[in-house]
C-alpha cells in the first residue's frame, strides 16, 4: 500500500480528481441529511407514544361511543351500532395456558389451542396484563365462556357497525374499519369530512328512499349482468329539492364487510368517477344554443356528411340525408347538427358560459368525499368546442351532470344534489337563473320528442310524460379513443309536464347481445332501464299521471314542424339527396 | 516494495484481492436482507413460505455473484462498459416493441430465479457507461459544452423509452442517477441550474401537449386524496400502521395492520411500513441507520478510489441503492406519491435485489482496486 501513496504524493495532484471528492462528500451529506428527514417523518407519523413503563397495563380502551344511526327519508334503519362482547384474557390470572386455551378455542372456533396457548405463555412470562383472544364473539360464545368460569376472562363490549341492509346503499353510506371509523362514503364524511358536525346526532336522516333504491339497483343490475359490462352508475335525483332518492354504482360491495370489497367494487362511479358522457351532453349544449337566441327550435341546418373543422373531421353515426330542425338534431343525436348549432349560437363563448353556470368546471359540493375532479381542456379552440357540444373532450362526474340536468330542465334555476333529508317545512329556496324559461320549455319538448319519436322509444312509460336523451360514448383509451368500447346512457325526466324526478342510468362497456338488437346504443341499454324505473317509482313516490292535455300540444308542435313539411320548404336539390323522400 | 513500477503493473491474485475485500460492507448488506427475511416470515403470518425461504435463497446466490463480479479485473471491466450499455439498450427496445406486438404486458426477461426488467439493468449499465466516458475526460473538456452531448443522449434515450412503457418511477431513478454521475463527472454547477431552469420553463408547453386522459393520470399522481379508496387507500393504512407502531412497535409477528392484511403490498412495497408497525420508530430508524451506513461505506470507497473510472462506478451505485431506500420511504410514510419503488433487500422481489447486489459487486470491485490505475483510453498500453 505504501507505494500507491508514494505514487500519488509524486504526481501533480489531478484537480478534476480533487473537484469531484470534493463533490462526492457534498452528494454523502445530501444523502445523510435525506435520511435525517425520513427519520423526523418518521417521528412525525408516530405522535402517541406508548412508553415503555405503560407497556404491562394495555391501554384504555375508548370509552363506548355511539355513531349516529343512518336512517332513509322514511326512517328505515340502513346503519346502527351494536354492542358486542370481545374475548381477552389477563394471562397472569390464568392458572393453567393449555386447559384455557383448549376450552376456548372450543368454545369461540377459529382459533388454534397450541397457538393461542403459546401467546399466554408468552405473555405470562413477559408479565402482560392482556392478551386479546376473539374479536366479536357471539352473545352464545359470551355466556359459555361466563359458565365456563375459567379465571383470567376479560369481556370488553366495544361497538359494531350493523348495516342490516348489506348491499344496499353500499356507496352512499360507505363502511367502517374494526374500531369503527368511517372510511367511505357518509361514515368517512362523518369522521373526516363535511358532515361532521352530525357526528354527536342520535340519527340522521339521509335523502335516500330505500324503495327507490332498490328499484334502481334491481333494474340497474339487471342490465349490469345482461349486458356484461364492467361497471354501471344509476341515480335519482328529486329535481326541486335536490335531494338524491337512490345512487347505485355496480359492481358494488356489501357495507358490513366493506373492508374486503375489491377497489373496483369500491369505486364510486357516479359520483367518483368522471367520464366523457358523450351525446347525454347535447342536453346542455342545445341548452347553451337555445338560450343564446341565435337559435330556435325549429331552425333547419343542412347536416353534410361530414364536418371538417382544420385537421378533424366529424361524422354521425346515422348519417342524416335531409336538412334537420335543431328538435330534430336533437331526437337524432346529430353530432354535425349539434356542432353546426353551437356554432351559429356564437361558438365557444356561450356554450362555455352556460357550462360555467350550470358549475360543470367544478367538483360537485356533495356531502362525501368521493367526488371526482372535472377534466376540461384550458384552450377551446373550434374543435375543443365542437367535440364537447357533443360530450367529448370533457369529462365529469355522472351526479354533477345530472345536477346540470335537473337545473335546465327543473325551471331553469340552479339544483344542487344532497344527501341529507330536507325537513318537511324548509321552503325551496330557488338558486340562481342559468336558463331562460322559454329555454327550459324548448328543452323539455325536445327531450320528449326524442322519448316520443327518437333514440329512446324504449324509455316510454304509459301514463307519465318521460323526456330524457341517449348517449353512446366511446371510451378514451391509450393515445386516442378505443374501438368498440363505450359508456351507454340515458338520462331521463318525469312528469315531463311538472319534472319532478330525475333518472341517469349509465352502463360501462355494455357487451351487444340479442336483447339489446346486437347494438350497445344508450337507446337499447340504458333507456329501458330508466323506464323500468320509472314506471316503478313513480307511483311509489305518488306521482300522479301526466296530463293528456300537455301531450296533444307536444304532438301538435311536433307536427307543425314535421319532416314532411320539411321536403316541402327544402327544396329540389335537398329533394335530389335522398330519392327515398 | 522498491520496484515500484513493476508492483504496479501486476495484477493482485485472488488472495489479494480477497484480503483487500471491504468484508464489514458485505456483512452490513447481508444484515439489511437478514432483515428482510425476518420480515417476510412475518409478512407470511409466521411462515417460510411463499416469500422468507426464497428471498433468502435469493440473498445467498447473489452474494456469490457480487463476489464473482468483485474479482473481475477492473480493466476489463473499463473495456466492456460501452458494449454493456449497448446490449442493454437494445434490450430496453427490445422487450418494447415485444411489448407492442403483444399489446403490453411483457416488460421482462424470465431468468428463473428473477424476471429480469432490463430497465433495471439499465440503471447499472448507465453507471459503467458514464463513469468510463469521464474517465477518459479533463477537466478543460468537461467545460466544454459539445462535450455534455454524449453523455446526456446517453441518459435521455433510456429515460424516454422507460418513460413509453410507461415507468415513471424507473424513468424518474435513471434520470436522478444521471444527474448525479455529471454533478459527480465535474460539470459545472450553473449548467444544472441552468438545465433546471429550461426544464421548468417547458413544463407548461409539454402539459398542453398531453391528451386529457395523460393530464388525468398526472391529477391522481399528485394528489392521490382524490381517490381515497384507490391509489390513496394504501397511503392512508400505511400511515395508520407506521403510527400504530408507536416507539416499541407492537411486537414481531404482532402488526394488526399487516397481519390482518389491511395493509396491502405488505410483502413488497411497503415491508418498511411492516417494519415500522412491528418494530416501531426505532426498530424503523435502526434499518434507516443501516442503510445510511451502506451509503456512507458505499461513499468511502469512492472517495478512496485513485481512478476516476472507479471512483464514479462506485459513487454510481451507491446512488442507486440509496435512491430505491429514500424514494421507497418517502413513498410509504406519504411524503411522496405512491410510484412502486421498493426497498432493496428487505422487499421481497428479485429485480431490485439483483440490480442492488451487482451494484454490491461493482461496488467491492472499486474498492478492490482503489489503486489500480486505469489508462485513458483501452488502446494505451
Amino acid at each position: 500500500m505504501s507505494w500507491s501513496a508514494l505514487d500519488a504524493s509524486l504526481e501533480p495532484p489531478d484537480p478534476a480528481l480533487s473537484r469531484g471528492r470534493r463533490r462526492l462528500v457534498l452528494v454523502g451529506v445530501l444523502f445523510v441529511a435525506l435520511f435525517a428527514g425520513l427519520g423526523l417523518r418518521l417521528l412525525h407519523l408516530a405522535p402517541e407514544e406508548r412508553t415503555a413503563e405503560a407497556a404491562p397495563e394495555p391501554a384504555p380502551v375508548e370509552p363506548l361511543r355511539r355513531r349516529p344511526d343512518l336512517l332513509d327519508r322514511r326512517g328505515e334503519l340502513l346503519a346502527t351500532d351494536v354492542p358486542v362482547p370481545s374475548l381477552a384474557v389477563d394471562p397472569l390470572q390464568v392458572g393453567d395456558p393449555r386447559r384455557t386455551a383448549e376450552r376456548l378455542a372450543r368454545i369461540v372456533g377459529g382459533i388454534d389451542p397450541s397457538v393461542l396457548e403459546r401467546r399466554l405463555v408468552k405473555a405470562k412470562a413477559a408479565g402482560r396484563r392482556f392478551e386479546w383472544v376473539a374479536h366479536r364473539v357471539s352473545p352464545a360464545a359470551e355466556r359459555a365462556v361466563l359458565e365456563a368460569g375459567l379465571p383470567g376472562i376479560v369481556l370488553r363490549t366495544s361497538e359494531h357497525r350493523v348495516y342490516p341492509k348489506g348491499h344496499a346503499a353500499a356507496h352512499l353510506l360507505g363502511f367502517v374499519d374494526i374500531d369503527n371509523r368511517g372510511l367511505a362514503g357518509v361514515e368517512h364524511a362523518l369522521d373526516h369530512g363535511r358532515l361532521s358536525a352530525l357526528r354527536d346526532a342520535r340519527e340522521i336522516a339521509l335523502s335516500l328512499d330505500l324503495r327507490v333504491q332498490e328499484a334502481l339497483r334491481d333494474e340497474l343490475g339487471r342490465a349490469f349482468r345482461e349486458f356484461r359490462a364492467i361497471g354501471a352508475c344509476g341515480l335519482v335525483l328529486d329535481v326541486r329539492t335536490g335531494e338524491l332518492l337512490g345512487l347505485v354504482s355496480l359492481p358494488d360491495f356489501d357495507s358490513n364487510l366493506g373492508g374486503g370489497a375489491r377497489p373496483e367494487q369500491r369505486k364510486n362511479r357516479c359520483t367518483g368517477g368522471s367520464y366523457e358522457l358523450g351525446s347525454l351532453f347535447k342536453v346542455l349544449s342545445h341548452a347553451a344554443a337555445l338560450d343564446s337566441g341565435r337559435v330556435r327550435v325549429g331552425q333547419r341546418f343542412e347536416i353534410p356528411p361530414a364536418l371538417r373543422i382544420g385537421r378533424h373531421t366529424i361524422r354521425d353515426v346515422h348519417p342524416a340525408r335531409r336538412p334537420f330542425t335543431a328538435a330534430e338534431i336533437f331526437s337524432h343525436s346529430s353530432n354535425i347538427g349539434t356542432a353546426q348549432m353551437v356554432f351559429a349560437a356564437g361558438g365557444a363563448e356561450p356554450l362555455r358560459a352556460m357550462l360555467g353556470r350550470l358549475g360543470l368546471f367544478e367538483r360537485a359540493p356533495l356531502e362525501i368525499l368521493e367526488i371526482a375532479r372535472p377534466q376540461v381542456q384550458k384552450s377551446w379552440p373550434d374543435v375543443v368546442t365542437a367535440t364537447v357540444s357533443f360530450g367529448h373532450g370533457i369529462a365529469v362526474s355522472p351526479l354533477r351532470f345530472a345536477e346540470a340536468v335537473a337545473s335546465l330542465v327543473g325551471d331553469g334555476t340552479l339544483v344542487r344534489a344532497t344527501l341529507l333529508k330536507r325537513p318537511h317545512d324548509a321552503a325551496i329556496e330557488p338558486g340562481p337563473r342559468v336558463a331562460s324559461r322559454r329555454t327550459v320549455e324548448d328543452l323539455r319538448w325536445m327531450m320528449w320528442l326524442t322519448v316520443a319519436d327518437g333514440t329512446a322509444k324504449k324509455a316510454a312509460v304509459p301514463g307519465y310524460l318521460v323526456g330524457g336523451k341517449t348517449g353512446t360514448a366511446d371510451k378514451p383509451g391509450r393515445g386516442g379513443y378505443r374501438r368498440g368500447a363505450v359508456l351507454a346512457s340515458f338520462v331521463g325526466v318525469f312528469p315531463l309536464d311538472a319534472p319532478r324526478y330525475l333518472v341517469l342510468a349509465i352502463v360501462d362497456e355494455p357487451k351487444a347481445t340479442a336483447a339489446s338488437g346486437g347494438t350497445r346504443y344508450g337507446g337499447q341499454v340504458a333507456a329501458p332501464v330508466v323506464g323500468s324505473v320509472i314506471a316503478r317509482i313513480g307511483p311509489l313516490l305518488g306521482v300522479p299521471p301526466s296530463d293528456p292535455a300537455v301531450e296533444a300540444r307536444y304532438k301538435e308542435r311536433w307536427s307543425a314542424m314535421r319532416p314532411t313539411a320539411a321536403v316541402a320548404t327544402g327544396g329540389p336539390r335537398l329533394a335530389a339527396l335522398d330519392p327515398r323522400r | 516494495m522498491a520496484e515500484a513500477g513493476f508492483v504496479r503493473a501486476a495484477p493482485l491474485s485472488v488472495g489479494e484481492k480477497l484480503a483487500r475485500l471491504a468484508w464489514p460492507l458485505v456483512a452490513l448488506v447481508l444484515l439489511l436482507g437478514l432483515v428482510g427475511y425476518a420480515l417476510l416470515y412475518s409478512a407470511a403470518g409466521g411462515s417460510h413460505t411463499p416469500w422468507a425461504l426464497r428471498h433468502g435463497i435469493r440473498l445467498a446466490t447473489m452474494t456469490g455473484l457480487a463476489m464473482v463480479i468483485a474479482l473481475v479485473d477492473i480493466k476489463k471491466l473499463f473495456k466492456i462498459s460501452y458494449p454493456i450499455y449497448g446490449v442493454v439498450l437494445l434490450l430496453l427496445v427490445a422487450v418494447e416493441i415485444v411489448g407492442e406486438i403483444n399489446k403490453g404486458a411483457q416488460r421482462w426477461i424470465d431468468l428463473g430465479i428473477v424476471q429480469l426488467q432490463p430497465s433495471e439493468l439499465m440503471k447499472l449499465a448507465l453507471v459503467l457507461a458514464l463513469a468510463r466516458y469521464f474517465h477518459a475526460a479533463y477537466l478543460d473538456e468537461v467545460r466544454r459544452p459539445l462535450f455534455l452531448v454524449p453523455p446526456v443522449l446517453m441518459i435521455l434515450l433510456p429515460v424516454a423509452l422507460v418513460l413509453k412503457q410507461p415507468d415513471l418511477g424507473t424513468a424518474l431513478m435513471l434520470g436522478m442517477i444521471g444527474t448525479a454521475m455529471l454533478f459527480l463527472g465535474g460539470v459545472a454547477l450553473w449548467k444544472f441550474l441552468a438545465a433546471g431552469a429550461l426544464a421548468a420553463a417547458a413544463l407548461p408547453i409539454a402539459w398542453t401537449q398531453l391528451h386529457d386522459y395523460q393530464r388525468q393520470r398526472v391529477y391522481t399522481f399528485l394528489d392521490p386524496e382524490s381517490d381515497p379508496l384507490g391509489a390513496g387507500y394504501h397511503i392512508i393504512q400505511s400511515k395508520i400502521a407506521i403510527g400504530s407502531g408507536g416507539l416499541w412497535g407492537r411486537g414481531y409477528l404482532q402488526g394488526s395492520q399487516a397481519q390482518l392484511s389491511f395493509l396491502p403490498e405488505k410483502h413488497t412495497d411497503f415491508a418498511f411500513t411492516m417494519l415500522a408497525e412491528e418494530a416501531g420508530f426505532v426498530g424503523a430508524v435502526a434499518v434507516l441507520a443501516l442503510v445510511v451506513a451502506i451509503t456512507l461505506a458505499g461513499t468511502a470507497i469512492a472517495l478512496r478510489a485513485e481512478s476516476h473510472f472507479a471512483r464514479l462506478l462506485a459513487a454510481g451505485v451507491t446512488c442507486n441503492f440509496t435512491l430505491y431506500a429514500v424514494i421507497n420511504v418517502a413513498m410509504v410514510t406519504g411524503l411522496i406519491p405512491v410510484v412502486g419503488v421498493p426497498l432493496p433487500l428487505v422487499s421481497y422481489g428479485g429485480t431490485a435485489m439483483l440490480t442492488v447486489m451487482i451494484g454490491l459487486g461493482l461496488l467491492l470491485n472499486a474498492q478492490v482496486n482503489r489503486d489500480t490505475p486505469i489508462p485513458r483510453f483501452p488502446a494505451d498500453p
